[in-house]
């Protein structure tokens, strides 16, 4: 066996942190089984109460939407990323290249408040858009922009476009450019080498953005809860009103531990159903 | 296989197909490239004849694979003219000007099973799926390789992927067949297989191929035409015998083949010349030596076979000292010193396996020049030292 | 390459569609710079009068400060202490063999899927059974669960890229391990943990929903102050903060991608 000098000092920590994580998650589970004891922070015995509670059609509904916002947000951020990512690993110029990288992964590093906040600027009835509208004649009275589905998404969308980027940029930039080259010498224009050669290699960066944005997107907190307003709801929403507003813990802990199953159901769904692609991966 | 061109769009008779024909297929006119400060292809012209081998031989960074990069159509020239089959293609991208070609890497599609690879080019012209699978069958046995249409090229070795790479460049019938140092993957063996099989194949279909190698060995072997290049320049284009036999240069003459450089001084008679070495007279062409006087140093350029050691009644042209053998199996390589004529060492070939016991190390031998075809060149201006 | 005419129109319609994009990726940060310097109170666009006054209240605000104040704390915490684990941890995968190796990575990875909230519930409700305060230990403990991914990540990509055979020569002239690790790995890993600690750090400095649960009134960060300030006022001030922020973002990550090369830290370089 090979030396292994210092193991129990490297592993320690890191071993410490994980059981310290573990047991925060052990938490949870263990709170969503016991019932909620009003006005208190301990909770009663164990009881599926909370689960069983879950199947009320206002909290299905709310399951159903953030499973939809998800996959909206992911593909579209896909739609919009992909030339990004594209004009990123394809441009020649240093400065442009640079000036890409930036601008798209900035609001990445701003944090959730300073971003949606700045989208409230522009959604809100004063907002940019209306103003803007109002200003141009094409509109009589604001438009009601904040607090819709839209809204939400579209700053969701925001949000999740600079993950997306890296993960595609990251991608297509191992792709050997030789590739499109024996194409052209095929006679394939460039648009037909884009379908038939840069998209499918690029396969498995599109599997891992989706997938990211999918389970980042699910995790959004302050974008649905500033700028849905109480209209459009998560999960994260109805966790924070219940859990930090009511404190009632043990519900709020029911409704992570079946997001987080749901979350887990749908990563694996996806996963499967990109099994085929694969096949166009590089190996 | 159609022969080459039949694809073509144009009303061109396809002409004459075999190695020889007068028609062009491959034109540069003055063609030039430059990448910032350096010059990649200087004022380039050459012309490839319909059917033939063309192969660009140089050292690295002679602008062969510029040069086959612009017929390509993946770099635009700064000046001058490509043109194919008569039409000059410079507006033209590369997808649209009917090319093959095999890359040093093969670029064979990971994601595509061979049979799609191989008919990539063909789905791109709209050929109907029956056409198309009787054709790729076609060129996988062309190059010899049956049942592996539904494989993926990383299960193939790397000898196999080249074939591939070869069928999917032929298959569609194109009008020039560019290869870009396709053998340098390969060890020995297999390149030497493998250029026999791709001269054949060529010669079969009668396709026009432009080949870049910096092996003069393969480019020797393989081409019906040899364009040597040198930093940016074609110094000459001819047949393999040409280039060995009569180099236009000092450097196309020391690049091809062994060569050795040796002093001697010319005399001049009314239309020919002849060098003094030692007590030999060698008769040499007189072009390089324009603007040489008689009486003047010249450059022998001399052949390791065109030169023996002396057997007795010989003019000697030269004494050396026995430096060094190596033994190279069916020959040995002996290695002279005769700082007299020579500031290198000078190369012999002996077939004798006796060689080494023969002449060993140390030993003083006398060397005569025994063949026609030496060539004598302008010594080259005397090098300042910083 | 030669183009033709649709080739041409192809790449200026690619170029706007990406100068599009890139405008949708700056349009509220632009707009939330026009905003702060708005003299009236009321959120409007864009302003009448300008005045730097806005910049002026949101610097002097008691709660933006003591916010900045514990974030700079939290984040100077959790990414130094999220650093010791992740190095020493990433260089024990790289190397070594040990039980429960892959259990341990995956779950200290495991927090880039699980939701903030689920993990801000998690730590408050733990932190409640235990008995602890809602002090600066619970978010830092928490802030370092949720850094701790990306900085393991950046170390064993550093890791991975080190020519091991320095190291052996090192060993081959005399050096022991401990001397090894502090004289050659540990220079060598430099830039991978200065980019791994600045990441993470800006992670954690920003960071809001897990935050929002685990912190207390005196405990909480700036972005948790943000959010309080918008639930109950509405003028420009949090649009100068959030303009100084985004400047200061912006900034740091220039700087990182001229000194750090941002391109591979996220691995997004071409292959030659």
């Amino acid at each position: 066996m090979k030396p292994q000098p210092f193991l129990r000092t490297f592993v320690f920590p890191a071993a410490l942190c994980a059981l310290g994580f573990l047991a925060a998650m052990a938490t949870v589970l263990q709170y969503s089984l016991r019932a909620y004891v009003p006005g208190s922070l301990e909770a009663g015995e164990l009881t599926l109460d909370n689960f069983s509670a879950l199947l009320k059609p206002l909290y299905a509904r709310v399951f159903l939407d953030t499973v939809w916002i998800c996959f909206l947000t992911a593909v579209c951020t896909l739609i919009v990323a992909y030339p990004i990512a594209y004009a990123l690993v394809r441009a020649q110029n240093r400065l442009i290249k640079a000036a890409i990288l930036i601008i798209a992964v900035t609001p990445l590093f701003l944090g959730e408040v300073v971003r949606t906040y700045s989208w409230i600027v522009v959604f809100g009835n004063n907002g940019f858009i209306n103003s803007a509208l109002l200003k141009l004649g094409v509109i009589d009275h604001p438009l009601q922009i904040m607090f819709t589905s839209f809204a939400v998404i579209t700053a969701l969308v925001h949000v999740t476009l600079p993950v997306m980027v890296i993960m595609l940029a990251a991608a297509l930039a191992h792709i050997d450019p030789t590739y499109e080259r024996a194409a052209q010498s095929l006679g394939a224009g460039p648009i037909r080498t884009f379908v038939s050669v840069t998209l499918p290699l690029s396969a498995p960066g599109i599997i891992a953005g989706v997938t990211t944005a999918f389970a980042w997107t699910f995790s959004a907190f302050a974008t649905p809860q500033l700028i849905g307003g109480g209209q459009v709801n998560m999960i994260s929403n109805l966790v924070y009103q219940l859990g930090l507003a009511s404190f009632n813990f043990p519900f709020a802990a029911a409704l992570s531990v079946a997001g987080l199953a749901l979350t887990f159901a749908i990563l694996s769904l996806l996963r499967f159903a990109a099994r085929p692609l694969e096949k166009f991966g590089p190996h | 296989m159609s022969r080459p061109g039949a694809e073509n769009r144009s009303n061109e008779p396809t002409g004459a197909t075999a190695a020889g024909s007068d028609q062009a297929a491959v034109r540069l006119l003055r063609a030039s490239k430059r990448f910032g400060k350096v010059v990649a292809l200087d004022d380039a012209m050459l012309s490839i004849r319909r059917g033939e081998l063309m192969t660009l031989l140089g050292p690295s960074g002679c602008g062969k694979t510029t040069l086959l990069n612009l017929v390509a159509g993946f770099l635009v020239v700064d000046a001058g003219e490509i043109e194919i089959d008569g039409k000059c293609v410079n507006e033209i991208p590369t997808y649209k000007r009917e090319i093959g070609m095999m890359f040093q890497n093969y670029a064979l599609f990971p994601h595509m099973s061979i049979a799609d690879n191989v008919g990539y080019g063909l789905r791109m012209r709209g050929i109907p799926k029956p056409d198309l699978k009787r054709r790729v069958a076609e060129a996988l046995s062309l190059v010899r390789l049956i049942g592996v249409e539904d494989r993926r090229p990383f299960q193939l070795s790397g000898g196999q992927q080249q074939r591939v790479a070869l069928a999917r460049a032929l298959v569609v019938s194109p009008k020039v067949l560019l290869l870009d140092e396709p053998f340098s993957a390969l060890d020995r063996n297999l390149r030497a297989s493998m250029q026999m099989e791709i001269k054949e194949i060529q010669r079969q279909l009668g396709v026009t191929t432009i080949f870049v190698t910096h092996d003069q060995s393969e480019a020797l072997s393989l081409s019906d035409r040899i364009a040597v290049m040198f930093e940016g320049r074609i110094r000459q284009v001819g047949s393999p015998d040409e280039i060995y036999r009569r180099p236009a240069d000092r450097f196309v003459a020391s690049f091809v083949g062994d060569v050795n450089v040796l002093r001697g001084r010319l005399h001049r008679t009314d239309n020919q010349a002849i060098v003094a070495l030692g007590a030999a007279r060698i008769s040499v062409p007189t072009e390089p030596l324009a603007r040489v006087r008689s009486g003047d140093r010249v450059d022998l350029f001399v052949r390791p076979e065109q030169m023996r050691f002396a057997n007795s009644g010989e003019p000697i042209a030269l004494e050396g000292t026995v430096a060094a053998h190596i033994y190279q199996g069916g020959y040995v390589n002996l290695y002279l010193e005769a700082p007299e004529v020579c500031t290198s060492r000078l190369l012999i070939r002996s077939l004798e396996p006796d060689a080494i016991n023969r002449w060993p190390t140390g030993t003083r031998v006398g060397v005569t020049i025994a063949g026609a075809d030496v060539m004598a060149f302008e010594p080259e201006p005397a090098i300042q030292s910083v | 390459m030669a183009r033709s005419t649709f080739q041409r129109m192809l790449g200026i319609a690619g170029a706007f569609a990406v100068l599009a994009i890139l405008g949708f990726v700056i349009l509220p940060a632009a707009v939330v710079t026009l905003a702060a310097f708005n003299d009236k109170a009321i959120l409007a666009f864009p302003p009448q009068t300008w005045s730097w006054r806005w910049f002026a209240k949101a610097i002097a605000y008691d709660d933006f400060r003591s916010g900045f104040g514990n974030g700079v704390i939290v984040a100077g915490w959790a990414s130094s202490i999220a650093l010791l684990v992740g190095t020493t941890f990433a260089f024990a995968l790289d190397r070594y063999a040990f039980p429960l190796k892959r259990t341990i990575e995956t779950v200290l990875l495991s927090s880039l899927v699980v939701p903030h909230f689920t993990i801000g519930l998690g730590f408050l409700i733990l932190a409640a059974q235990i008995g602890w305060a809602r002090g600066f230990i619970v978010v830092i403990a928490c802030h370092v669960v949720l850094v701790l991914p990306f900085v393991l990540r950046s170390v064993y990509v550093s890791l991975r890229n080190l020519d091991q055979r320095l190291e052996l020569a090192a060993a081959s002239l005399g050096a022991s391990p401990g001397r090894v690790l502090v004289t050659v790995t540990l220079p060598l890993l430099a830039p991978g943990l200065v980019g791994g600690w600045l990441l993470a750090a800006i992670l954690s400095f920003n960071e809001f929903t897990a935050s929002l649960f685990v912190t207390a009134q005196r405990t909480q960060t700036l972005p948790v102050a943000m959010y309080n300030y918008v639930r109950e006022y509405a003028d420009p001030s949090m649009a100068a903060l959030s303009v100084m922020y985004i400047l200061a973002t912006a900034t740091l990550l220039t700087l990182a991608n001229a000194y750090l090369g941002l391109g591979k830290l996220l691995n997004v370089e071409t292959r030659r």
